[in-house]
């Protein structure tokens, strides 16, 4: 191990005073001069023609200052990747909760009294609600004509794959086929065959911060935006091109992020904002309530995922078909760029020479889909796992013995040929395996269960981050990156630290607006320890360069003897000049503070990956169908854990979500619409409902973030829900096909199951 | 409008208010004390945790003019100066929170419970701060850093 | 927030003169969990609300009084009830139901009055005082009246209380001897919703002979429900497990649940008849353990 001070230690986060006093301003907590509150009126239909709009009753109201529609914008789409959503429905309404009407007033409550006042007259149109009719041929279309909708080229930096967006194919915005081997050879050496189709439903982020913007229009034009928004450079973009204006006309600026969970990378409501601030001549916040989230937030992909499986005599995989169909609502704007990218992972951490992954993107009259904590992969991973047990035990395996036969090892190619180098995948199973006792006898009703999946860490986009010292030697780290709370201001505080050798306090991390930080891509896809991680060391780099320059002349002595040590600069004379005395020196003659950026592009794609396991332990109540999660391990494939206390917080907090998508949450869709619209019936965990948790970290040391970390946070979500299931049917033997597992399911399966085997034994008799 | 005079934080306040202002609002936009957050509006989430006379409440369900005459307490006025409350002390040393949001309706909650228990056992934390969502940490390190105030371990 | 006028009368009397003058147009407010809520989401519109707040020292609405049994005010928390140490004592079914309810906060604001007056079949607590054969004294402007609670719930989010009463005090009558209680909440979800099945009975043995029995459930109808036939099965019986059983089993005809997310018709009518059998188990185990300890 490396011989580390500052990194490696638990430290607490950088931005901790602020939040445990209240200071931190969230989006919501801005107040401005003339500030008007923002609110939409959203449709009741999930698809319907807009006859007439009257507003005439809520601009009369006191306190109104402004009412737009659909009709009064410019006819220009938004998004990420896919422009395809109006900012404003214009025409025609394609989800439940689309916003029709906006309005801003002094107040939230007279801007909610106005929308009271709105009557929009809708003609109902057919509508599709699930993602496999959407594609048939006679399916109503979500969208009449795709042919004016536009898209960049897909990124290099996504795993490439042979993509067909807009296929033509009733709703579906992109085919795209993952392959590797010769698929139709591999089924050809299978000895058996499984098929197994699963289906997950919506599940909403559940951040507890609801998203906010705030828009001030200058008298020159320029627009100054608050949002709650990971990735504030991104949100500038694409921010400015739904105004079509040129980027530096938006500074977005900073805030601290309530929540994230991949749910804070879309421009929400800010530009309807803007308009409403343009139209009143006054800023504008807007705020969404919790209702509003449920019901048109950017949930997880509902999805349906169908593997065939061939395994040879021996029980070795050897080829996975699989078909994964997402439904990413009415629009696609604001999901992950081409496809959901985990729909690589529908081979699993495994063996298997010969893949052919299918996925859909499909359209349907529901609540838009987004990004959330490791896109598209718990809904995979959850057929995947699911589907290695049910393989496992027609087989006559043990699920861990099936697991440990098919398990990439060291050398091997992964699914689709990646050449992963140091794979720890057989050594964290059986890392877990050992810490959760597998094997192990159990009561009566109690089972344990496998999920696994691997990430490699977040590599795209550039980062940034400019590290500035002043005059009396205090430095500053400025990023672009929003403070989303997984830890990454602390970690970049870390790098500081251990590189110039001085007290973590002596280190300020400061969140730069766009109009003052360097571009950075942000928060999102496991990546700012290793590229925000990066482009500090190079910042930090470039000041010891300057310094070490600046030390070597007021020394008079060539740089070359100067080297920098624990906050003083020494020459070969074994002089020393400490960084306050330098400061003080330059202070005279320089403009201060010095400023330093650095920059990273990570060059070639990752060579490693980190693995996971987790094994889930339960009781079921056979008379109720209750499910008791009572313990659950969580094994990792770790490099170098630059923040023992934040690694950790990464950890459980991943995992408790994944115990959420496991038992209880799902948004519960009926004809289109969301009906469980708030918190007390869209049920996340409680500290009530959390089981003993075991971690268990395989350390390994070839991470490509500073130090060799690897990444943490999208792992230890994605496969609970599968090892709960599995856990299930060790303990009772029912098999649940969908999410969540409910206490009403199991039951309805365990009396399915007491009926069968009456009929089988009245049949023997 | 209805005349209401209440001590925020040992500060003497008085105001107007509408009827149907509710306590959040009013500590939020009139007094800006932004340190009390909105979350779920319905009483579930916790964000909101105030403490009225010495009881949490849930500040988006309490009416502003019900505060008339009261002592209401907010994450604002758990600070001496500089010096942190042990209970934001130990939120950040122990790992208590990440993105901030419910941060200071958990530290509410947790100063009722040990303002009423000075020493709970971890079975008691849990079950009182079931009233505080968090989605980022999953609660342990919530409960271990209420059980560290609780052990005597942190000092500001 | 709908826009309303706020008044804080300084007694009982004027409390009601109001409700009389303003009827359906007022609504009393309390702990306020439960109609702010419903306020803010605009399905109730009163253009009155009339705070109890200055009634909070009036012996008779917020105090909870010992006598042959007890006398509870309408306007104690449900934090209250549960920590009182007379309640703990002497209806320690009550001090356990009310633990049940929601989370602590919820719990220090909303009363006991307020939540029998919102009438949602979902609560806790009407279960555990039905089968504590609880009354109601209701009071307004002309004068006051006890309801039975069995008679008070008269449908969904409906009850038997007129726009212009005011619930004041709950009476709990004397509690026999030798008895035993249960309430069991059932949460396959989270621990901080409401129920999706809940059930309270209460049984008294005499030797080994059920002499009384009372059994009543939450989220099983549209108003919380006693259900008289579970009762009448066990009168006179040995509780023996398929005495109790088939008791229990009578519960699956009584109940009329509504599909919600907690659970289908069908789950928790089974589960009714699940849970009903563990809390008359539970009841009879602590009945004969008992010594006049309900």
């Amino acid at each position: 191990m490396m011989d580390l001070a500052s990194v490696g230690q638990p430290a607490g986060h950088v931005e901790g005073p602020s939040k445990v006093t209240g200071q931190a301003r969230y989006t919501a907590d801005i107040r401005l001069p003339g500030l008007l509150y923002g609110k939409c009126l959203r449709s009741p239909f999930p698809h319907a023609r807009i006859v007439s709009i009257d507003t005439s009753q809520a601009k009369a109201l006191a306190g109104v200052h402004a009412v737009i529609t659909g009709a009064e914008l410019p006819d220009r789409r938004i998004g990420r990747f896919f422009l395809d959503k109006p900012v404003l429905a214009r025409d025609v309404v394609r989800f439940v909760g689309e916003k029709v009407v906006a309005v801003a007033a002094e107040s939230m409550d007279i801007a909610e009294e106005a929308l009271t006042r709105i009557a929009v007259e809708y003609e109902a149109l057919p509508a599709v609600f699930d993602p496999v009719k959407a594609m048939q041929e006679d399916a109503p279309r979500v969208h009449a004509d795709t042919s004016t909708y536009t898209h960049p080229p897909v990124p290099d930096f996504v795993h490439p794959g042979d993509d067909r967006l807009y296929p033509d194919i009733p709703n579906v915005v992109s085919q795209v086929f993952y392959t590797h081997g010769d698929i139709e050879a591999g089924f050809a050496q299978a000895a058996r065959e499984f098929t197994h189709t699963f289906t997950i439903p919506p599940v909403h982020q559940g951040y507890i911060e609801p998203h906010a913007s705030v828009v001030q229009i200058e008298p020159d034009g320029k627009v100054n935006l608050w949002i709650s928004n990971k990735t504030p450079f991104v949100a500038q973009a694409q921010f400015a091109a739904a105004l079509d204006v040129a980027e530096d006309r938006v500074c977005v600026n900073t805030a601290p992020i309530g929540g994230d969970f991949g749910g804070k990378g879309s421009l929400m409501d800010s530009v309807v904002c803007y308009h409403l601030a343009a139209a009143a001549g006054r800023p504008v916040k807007m705020v969404m309530s919790y209702t509003e989230e449920l019901l048109a937030g950017n949930p997880r992909h509902p999805a349906v995922i169908t593997l065939r499986t061939g395994v040879d005599a021996d029980g070795r995989i050897v080829a996975r078909k699989a078909r994964l169909v997402f439904s990413c609502g009415a629009y696609s704007a604001f999901t992950p760029l081409h496809t959901v990218h985990g729909s690589v992972h529908a081979a699993g951490p495994y063996r298997m020479p010969n893949v052919e992954i299918e996925v859909f993107r499909v359209y349907t009259n529901t609540v838009p889909a987004g990004h959330m904590r490791a896109p598209g992969a718990p809904q995979i991973v959850f057929g995947v796992e699911s589907h290695m047990d049910l393989i496992a035990q027609e087989l006559g395996l043990d699920p861990l013995e099936f697991r440990l036969r098919n398990t990439l090892i060291e050398g091997d190619a992964a699914p689709l040929g990646e050449k992963w180098k140091k794979i720890r995948c057989k050594e964290t199973l059986e890392a877990a395996a050992k810490e959760a006792k597998w094997g192990a006898e159990k009561a009566a009703n109690r089972g344990r269960g496998i999920g696994m999946y691997d990430r490699e860490p977040g590599a795209f986009g550039p980062s940034s981050a400019t590290l500035s010292i002043a005059a009396d030697a205090t430095l500053t780290l400025m990023t672009g990156a929003a403070d989303t709370g997984t830890g990454s201001y602390t970690v970049l505080q870390q790098v500081v630290a251990e590189e110039l050798q001085v007290p973590l306090e002596s280190v300020r991390v400061v969140q730069g607006s766009t109009d003052s930080a360097p571009w950075e891509v942000g928060a999102g896809g496991s990546r700012l320890t290793h590229m925000a991680g990066q482009a500090t060391l190079a910042a930090v780099q470039r000041l010891k360069e300057g310094l070490t320059a600046f030390a070597a002349r007021h020394m008079e002595t060539p740089s070359e003897q100067v080297a920098y040590r624990a906050g003083e600069f020494v020459n070969t004379n074994e002089q020393r000049l400490t960084l306050p005395t330098l400061m003080a020196a330059l202070a005279d003659r320089e403009e201060l503070p010095l400023r330093y950026t650095g920059e990273y592009v990570a060059e070639a794609p990752m060579d490693v990956t980190s693995f996971c396991a987790q094994i889930a332990e339960v009781e079921v109540d056979p008379a109720t169908g209750q499910v008791t999660l009572q313990k659950l391990t969580t094994a990792h494939d770790v490099g170098t854990v630059l923040n023992p206390l934040t690694h950790q917080g990464q950890v459980e907090g991943g995992a408790i979500q994944g115990v959420g998508h496991a038992l209880t949450e799902h948004l519960i869709v009926q004809d289109g619409a969301v009906t469980n619209v708030h918190l007390g019936d869209y049920k996340l965990p409680t500290s009530m409902d959390i089981p003993e948790m075991k971690t268990v970290l395989v350390e390994s040391d070839a991470g490509p973030a500073p130090y060799e970390g690897k990444a943490i946070g999208e792992h230890s979500n994605v496969a609970v829900p599968a090892a709960v299931a599995n856990a299930v049917f060790d303990a009772v033997g029912v098999r649940l096909m969908d999410l969540p597992v409910t206490a009403e399911k199991v039951y309805a399966a365990l009396r399915e199951k007491t009926a069968r085997s009456r009929t089988m034994r009245r049949g023997n008799s | 409008m209805k005349p209401i005079q209440l001590r925020v934080n040992g500060q003497a306040v008085e105001r107007d208010i509408p009827d149907n202002t509710l306590l959040i609002d009013l500590l939020r936009n009139g007094l800006d004390l932004t340190g009390t957050k909105e979350g779920c509006s319905v009483g579930v989430c916790g964000a909101c945790t105030v403490l009225l006379d010495g009881q949490p409440v849930s500040s988006c369900l309490t009416l502003a003019v019900t505060a008339d005459g009261c002592e209401v307490t907010t994450i604002e006025g758990l600070t001496e100066g500089d010096r942190l409350h042990p209970l934001q002390k130990a939120f950040i040393d122990y790992g208590g929170f990440q993105c901030g949001i419910c941060t200071p309706g958990q530290i509410m909650s947790a100063k009722a419970l040990l303002d009423e228990n000075p020493h709970p056992s971890k079975d008691e934390i849990q079950s009182w701060m079931m009233g505080n969502l968090c989605r980022c940490t999953g609660y342990y390190k919530i409960i271990e850093s209420i059980q560290a105030v609780a052990d005597g371990k942190v000092s500001t | 927030m709908i826009t309303f006028e706020y008044v804080e009368p300084e007694s009982l009397e004027e409390v009601l003169a109001l409700l009389e003058q303003h009827g359906e147009d007022a609504k009393v407010l309390a702990g306020g969990t439960g109609l702010i809520n419903l306020m803010k989401q605009r399905l109730v519109q009163p253009a009155y609300l009339i705070g109890l707040r200055q009634l909070a020292h009036s012996p008779e609405l917020a105090e909870i009084r010992p006598n042959s049994g007890l006398t509870i005010g309408a306007l104690c928390s449900h934090r209250t009830i549960e920590t009182s140490a007379l309640i703990q004592h002497r209806l320690p079914l009550l001090a356990t139901t009310f633990r049940h309810v929601a989370s602590v906060r919820i719990r220090t604001a909303a009363t006991l009055g307020g939540s029998l007056a919102h009438a949602d079949p979902n609560q806790d607590p009407p279960p555990a005082l039905l089968v504590l054969d609880a009354r109601l004294r209701v009071q307004s402007h002309h004068g006051e009246r006890e309801i039975e609670l069995s008679d008070f719930f008269v449908d969904y989010y409906e009850t038997a209380l007129e726009p212009e009463e005011l619930i004041t005090t709950v009476i709990i009558p004397p509690q026999p001897a030798d008895t035993g209680t249960a309430f069991l909440k059932f949460l396959p979800q989270t621990h901080d919703d409401y129920a999706t099945i809940a059930v309270a009975a209460l049984v008294s043995l005499d030797g080994d002979t059920i002499i009384r029995a009372r059994l009543a459930l939450g989220a099983a109808a549209a108003t919380p429900l006693r259900v008289r036939a579970v009762e009448t099965a066990l009168r006179g019986q040995a509780p023996t497990p398929q005495v109790i059983h088939a008791a229990a089993a009578l519960v699956a005809e009584e109940v009329d649940p509504l599909a919600d997310f907690r659970g289908s018709v069908e789950y928790k009518r089974d589960m009714a008849v699940v849970f009903t059998q563990r809390a008359i188990e539970q009841a009879v185990t602590q009945a004969r353990g008992a010594s006049g300890n309900v």
